[in-house]
Order: structure tokens, then C-alpha cells, then sequence
């Protein structure tokens, strides 16, 4: 790998955020109060019952929604200046690709976009990092010609281009099938290890987010809050051996309890 | 993996079957993954054969009608010995037409994009601008372009109005739904990297709009034409046009200037939607009415 990729992430600090959205003149709390602290080149995977705000919390972070309460800074900054430099990279539920542009061309898309924040940063080589993505044969070829998580693992290499500290993905992964999926998911695992950067990964899956994670927050719904933070103490870098280990198992069990809690409260 | 190599033989054949001979015969390799059809594959027999048919019967049907009943319509032969005995009134009629079509309906296909994209940009302009738009649209253009021809007198100026107001709304309207239906995940990762209004524009909006432009401009081509013989019909005191030229020979009762008249609208129509069919290919060879290229 290219040794300027060792440099880690950003610190994402979210204070206190808070979200109402009004239903027919009802307010509705979607997010209460969420302290969130990512620490530089940590891989933290939130999961919890629809609802509880997980999109929403990445899109406050993103920039794309304001919060009603509260911060959020990427190092220090406010969003609006993280993204003017363009240190978050986007993953969106599908891969949004743009049908007229070859895949390599998709993938550049980030950098020919606001050139001035360009300046002194770590281009990836396009070439080179669709090849370590397994896409060095689809370089000319156009979206539509790829499968479905082929196009996923573009959309991912688009957001890692432009080399950005924090990289904010929203289930990347939930509309393939359970095969493809994991595949996707060591791969990622893998580019991930050789390339760490602050990552806030929302994902419906235990196994996924135990797999890939240093912490996996667990939200609760109505309103949308922290339940609960598992840290996942297993040695990296890790393949897929860990889901044989008996503390992967342990963690499943404790992070599947705590999801049944959520739902059971959210019930009552 | 014999599997699949049983597999791919089977569409192999497959392909084989349906590829032109041509083809077959040169044994060129079979790339299943974006075939291209030659002109000579767009010719098959169940592609051609039926509109001929039709076609054929139709013209039957016509001389039957034309020659038991003369005052009705005239026969095909008269029509084009019409066309052959005084070519050039019938070209520079042609050419008066295009003329408008091609500047009134040139205008509206630019205006009516930039209209577009304005109201997409600014919303208030939408606001302000629809409404108008919608009350424009609802009136018919045979009522509204005797109202011009008053105001605007006989020359081209009100023809080129009269063309404008019925080819801008399809462009607009269509190109409109086109600047607002992009990806809303691509609109969101453009917009975490900062990118501005003309980048996303330029990267994502104006390509993406392209596919629903054009279904605007198969609808805004016919009207043009639609548009400028309207107004000839009734600015026929000034005898320039194809639409004058038929509404004359019809009110003297001349039916084959009268049909030679209507089938030069007829060809303009064709040549215009053909060349944009083509164009379409070219520019919009990733939208394939969104069929995937397999």
C-alpha cells in the first residue's frame, strides 16, 4: 500500500444533537440529546431498530440536515468548514452511481468537484485503488454492466478517492444479498485495516458491525437515543476467523439482548 | 465446469440464430456483453415486413377510394405528377416552413430549457412563472394566433411566436421533471464534498436531465411544425408557407396541391423526427430507455 495512506482519521465529536421533525403538527423527537465521539481512525458502527435516528444522526454529521440542538465538529471544526475541505466522504444506501460515466470516472467524480479543497491532499491513484477493490478489469466498463455489489464496491472506492479522514456510509451494504454481502463487507474489512480513517458505518446487521467495528453503538427509538456502546476487544487485523471465535459469539449474544431491550421498551 | 460450458454453448447458438449472416459468415466471435446491432440486424423480416404490408394496403385502399370517388381524394399519381410539374413552388413553400419551424422551434427548445433550469434553480421564479405557463398552455393555439397576426402583422415575426408558444411547454415541463429527478444519494455525496451549484449542475443535473429533454423534444418537434402551419392557415393572406399553400388549394378545391401540400408537411415531420432519433442514439446511448445495455 501507499505509505502516505498511513496517516489516520478525524475526531467526529457530536454534542447534545438534537431533531424534531413535525408529523401533522405533531413534533416528533428523532434524535435526543445523541453524544457521539468517534476517535481518530476508529471504525464505529451504529445499529438499531428503524426509526431511531441512525440515518439521521449521519446526516446531521454530513452536513446534509441542520440539528435543531446541539454540535458537531470534525476535528475541532464545524461542519460547514469540514466540508468546504472536503474531510468527509459519502456512502449512500445505494450506489448512486451516474449511468453516463465509466466506473473510473465515477469514482472521480469527488475530486473534479470543489478542485480548490484539491490542494496539498492525497489523490488516490484511481487506477491502483479499483484494482485493490477487485475492479482493475472494469476500469472503462459503465455501471450498468457491473452486478449489484460491484457497483457498491465503486461507490465506496469513490468515497475513499479523495483520501477524506472521516468516511460516513449509511448501510452500504443492505440491498445485496446475503452472499454478495459478505463478501463486500471483507473487503471492506480489509481495504479498511490497510487504510484507517475515522468511520461511522449504520448497519442492520450484528454480525457486520461486530465483524468490522471498534465500538458498536446500539440507538433506541421514540426518541431516538444511545442505548447502550459495546467496544469490540478482538485482535486486528482480523478475516473471516473471527465469527468462529467464542468472543464473537459472546458479542453477538450481548449486542442481540440489547437490541430486544430497545424493542421491548419502544413496545411498552 | 462443464455446467458451464454446456451453458455458454446454448447461447452461443442462441446468438448465433438471431446474428445476421453476414456475420455468421465471417465468424466473427460472439460478444454477448454489449452486442452491437448492425443496420443490416435492424432489417430482419418481422421488422420490416408488416409496416409494408400496411402500407401497401393503405395505398390500395386510397386509389379504390381516389378513383370512385375523385372529389374526395385524388390519386397518388396525380399527387406527385403535382409535385413533379412545379417543384420549385412547392420547395421554397418547404423551405418558408422550415424556416419557421427550425428558428421558432430552435427558440423554444432553448428557452424552454433555460426556463428549466432557472425555475430549478429558483424556485420563486417556478412559483412566479408556472401559473402563467399553465394559463398560456390551456388556451388553444388556433385561438391565440389570429390575435398575433393582428398585432404582429403578416410577416414571420408572428409565425415564429405562434411556433414558440406550442413547442416551448413539452421542452420545459419535460426538461423541468428532468433537472429534478436526479439520484438524490449522488445530489448528497456531491454535496458533503462542497460542490457548488453550477458543479452540480453541469455534473449532474444537466446530463441527467437529458433523457427526459428528448422525450420533451419527440413532443415539441411535431408541434413546432404544428405551430408554424397554424399560423400560415391564418396569415394566408401572405400565400408563403406549406400551411398557406394548403389552405389556398383547399378553398379553390384543389386537391392535389392540396395533398401534395399535406404529405411536404408529412416528410418534414418524418425528416425531423429521424434526425432526432439519431441524435438521441448518439448522445443518449446510456439511457436506452432505461433497459440495460445486456
Amino acid at each position: 500500500m501507499n505509505a502516505a495512506l498511513t496517516t489516520t482519521g478525524a475526531e467526529v465529536l457530536a454534542r447534545g444533537v438534537t431533531k424534531r421533525f413535525g408529523v401533522r403538527g405533531q413534533p416528533v423527537t428523532v434524535l435526543d440529546d445523541v453524544d457521539l465521539r468517534i476517535a481518530p481512525g476508529e471504525f464505529v458502527s451504529v445499529i438499531g431498530p428503524s426509526g431511531c435516528g441512525k440515518s439521521t444522526l449521519l446526516r446531521i454529521i454530513a452536513g446534509l440536515l441542520d440539528a435543531d440542538e446541539g454540535s458537531v465538529a470534525i476535528n475541532g471544526e464545524a461542519v460547514p468548514q469540514a466540508i468546504r475541505h472536503k474531510a468527509m466522504g459519502l456512502v449512500p444506501q445505494t450506489p448512486a452511481l451516474l449511468p453516463w460515466r465509466s466506473v473510473r470516472d465515477n469514482v472521480l467524480l469527488p475530486t473534479q468537484v470543489n478542485t480548490a479543497a484539491n490542494a496539498g491532499r492525497n489523490l488516490l491513484d484511481v487506477d491502483e485503488l479499483l484494482t485493490s477493490f477487485g475492479l482493475g478489469k472494469d476500469l472503462r466498463k459503465y455501471p450498468r454492466q457491473l452486478s449489484g455489489g460491484m457497483q457498491q464496491r465503486v461507490a465506496i472506492a469513490r468515497a475513499f478517492v479523495f483520501d477524506p479522514p472521516v468516511l460516513l456510509m449509511d448501510e452500504p451494504f443492505s440491498a445485496l444479498d446475503e452472499i454478495t454481502r459478505d463478501q463486500q463487507r471483507l473487503g471492506l474489512l480489509d481495504f479498511w485495516q490497510s487504510n484507517r480513517r475515522s468511520v461511522m458505518f449504520i448497519t442492520h446487521s450484528v454480525p457486520e458491525a461486530i465483524l468490522l467495528s471498534d465500538r458498536v453503538v446500539l440507538m433506541a427509538a421514540r426518541p431516538g437515543r444511545i442505548a447502550e456502546i459495546t467496544e469490540i476487544d478482538l485482535p486486528r487485523p482480523r478475516d473471516e476467523s473471527v465469527f468462529l471465535s467464542p468472543q464473537f459469539r459472546e458479542y453477538e449474544i450481548r449486542i442481540r439482548e440489547g437490541l430486544r431491550r430497545v424493542m421491548k421498551n419502544a413496545q411498552d | 465446469m462443464p455446467r458451464t460450458e454446456k451453458a455458454s454453448s446454448m447461447t452461443m447458438e442462441l446468438e448465433q440464430t438471431r446474428r445476421p449472416r453476414a456475420e455468421k459468415a465471417a465468424g466473427k466471435p460472439v460478444k454477448s456483453a454489449v452486442p452491437k446491432v448492425s443496420a443490416w440486424a435492424r432489417w430482419r423480416f418481422g421488422l420490416w415486413v408488416p409496416p409494408l404490408v400496411t402500407f401497401v394496403a393503405l395505398g390500395i385502399a386510397w386509389e379504390y377510394v381516389a378513383h370512385s370517388n375523385p372529389f374526395v381524394i385524388p390519386p397518388l399519381g396525380n399527387i406527385a405528377e403535382s409535385i413533379t410539374n412545379d417543384p420549385s413552388a412547392y420547395w421554397n413553400n418547404l423551405l418558408v416552413t422550415l424556416k419557421e419551424v427550425a428558428v421558432g422551434g430552435g427558440a423554444a427548445i432553448v428557452l424552454g430549457y433555460l426556463l428549466a433550469v432557472l425555475m430549478c434553480e429558483f424556485k420563486i421564479l417556478e412559483r412566479a412563472l408556472m401559473p402563467v405557463v399553465m394559463v398560456i398552455m390551456v388556451t388553444p393555439v388556433i385561438a391565440i394566433a389570429p390575435a398575433l397576426v393582428v398585432a404582429f402583422g403578416f410577416g414571420m415575426l408572428p409565425k415564429y411566436i405562434v411556433t414558440i408558444i406550442v413547442a416551448i411547454f413539452p421542452i420545459l415541463i419535460n426538461s423541468l421533471a428532468g433537472l429534478r429527478a436526479v439520484d438524490p444519494g449522488t445530489l448528497d455525496v456531491l454535496r458533503v464534498v462542497d460542490a457548488s451549484r453550477w458543479e452540480i449542475f453541469w455534473r449532474l443535473r444537466f446530463p441527467g436531465s437529458m433523457p427526459y429533454f428528448f422525450a420533451g423534444l419527440r413532443i415539441a418537434i411535431p408541434f413546432a411544425i404544428i405551430g408554424a402551419a397554424v399560423a400560415e392557415f391564418v396569415a394566408a393572406g401572405e400565400a408563403a408557407g406549406l400551411g398557406a399553400m394548403v389552405s389556398i388549394a383547399a378553398s379553390q378545391a384543389n386537391l392535389e396541391v392540396t395533398w401534395a401540400g399535406i404529405s411536404m408537411f408529412c416528410v418534414l415531420g418524418l425528416l425531423f423526427v429521424a434526425a432526432l432519433t439519431l441524435l438521441r442514439r448518439r448522445i443518449l446511448w446510456w439511457d436506452n430507455h432505461g433497459r440495460a445495455p445486456k
